[in-house]
């Protein structure tokens, strides 16, 4: 090792080797594959998350189509039925025909 | 610190030549632009080469800040993984190193900080005072451990300067982007670093 002056641009290959040993950190391939395994899992995550917002967004969908549904039928069904026209009622077969007939013999007999 | 995502300052000096000897740990990046864009868009195989390529750095700079060595491992594979999420802010015109080591300084120190909240821990101190010298074949395992002791004694920022420089190879302009602070102020960390680190080493020869 030299004594350098300070600030010394260049690298002391004595001291850099040392520390090199000293903060040595062990087998690389573990390191490695330990890391890419857990970038997997968080790539795994963040599609569960994806699907997870779409199946939210999906059943809120579902449910409100649900609701139009039913408010639709249920309306439908709460309308009145429409009123007959006056060509409906004189089209229509009579329901008591003999009162019709004693209406129209008592109207020929007094004229 | 800033954010790692923020624009970095001008791209840095390359760093000087390898003198004999040097542990030459500086790592190429020509088509580090490409393997980053190709990972960006989910090519496993580019973030593995990526991972692979950086693995020894970073785990060595967490080791500098942390000591512990589990720790260590936590805190750049936290580092490796934010840096995946945030791949796509990397600016593939400045250098990946440096970048990627920000975000690797960043954890390390942000994991030392949450581990002094929980428990505190006290420096080892006395540690060029000598003692009885160890046997021969585990001398070098016991100047590491000395020199990590050392090392724990520095400002985490002058840890993370003298091993990036001495060990990793990288410029002072590099290791200011690393850091986020002037350049001046790195040459400055480099020395006092130096200065620490090689009393230990002269005392360690002189008690051989």
């Amino acid at each position: 090792m030299k004594d350098l002056l300070p600030f010394d641009h260049r690298p002391d290959p004595v001291l850099g080797n040392a520390l090199r040993r000293a903060l040595d950190p062990g087998d690389a391939t573990a390191f490695v594959a330990r890391v890419l395994a857990r970038a997997e899992q968080l790539r795994a995550a963040s599609w569960d998350t994806v699907l997870a917002r779409w199946a939210r967004a999906g059943v809120a969908a579902a449910l409100l189509i649900a609701l139009a549904a039913g408010y639709l039928v249920g309306h439908a069904s709460a309308t009145p039925a429409p009123q007959p026209s006056v060509a409906d009622a004189l089209i229509a077969p009579p329901a008591h025909p003999g009162e019709v007939e004693i209406v129209l013999a008592s109207v020929i007999e007094n004229p | 610190m800033a954010d790692a995502g923020a624009p970095l300052p001008p791209s840095p000096t390359p760093p000087p030549p390898s003198q004999p000897g040097q542990p030459a740990a500086r790592i190429p990046g020509q088509d580090e632009g490409e393997l980053v864009a190709r990972a960006v868009a989910g090519d496993r195989a580019a973030f593995g080469t990526l991972v692979d390529r950086y693995a020894g750095v970073a785990r060595r700079v967490a080791r500098a800040v942390l000591g512990n060595p589990e720790d260590a491992d936590d805190a750049a594979q936290d580092a490796m993984l934010s840096a995946l999420v945030k791949l796509d802010q990397y600016d593939p015109r400045r250098p990946f190193g440096p970048w990627l080591l920000r975000i690797v300084s960043n954890a390390a120190t942000d994991r030392r900080r949450r581990r002094s909240v929980r428990r505190a821990e006290p420096l080892d101190v006395g540690l060029t005072a000598g003692g009885p010298r160890p046997d021969v074949t585990a001398e070098r395992r016991a100047l590491g451990e000395r020199l990590r002791q050392a090392l724990a004694t520095l400002p985490e920022r002058r840890r993370i300067a003298v091993v990036l420089f001495d060990v990793e190879g990288y410029s002072h302009a590099e290791i200011a982007t690393v850091l986020g602070i002037p350049e001046g102020t790195v040459r400055s960390e480099v020395f006092h670093a130096r200065r620490r680190l090689r009393a230990l080493l002269a005392d360690w020869k002189e008690e051989g």
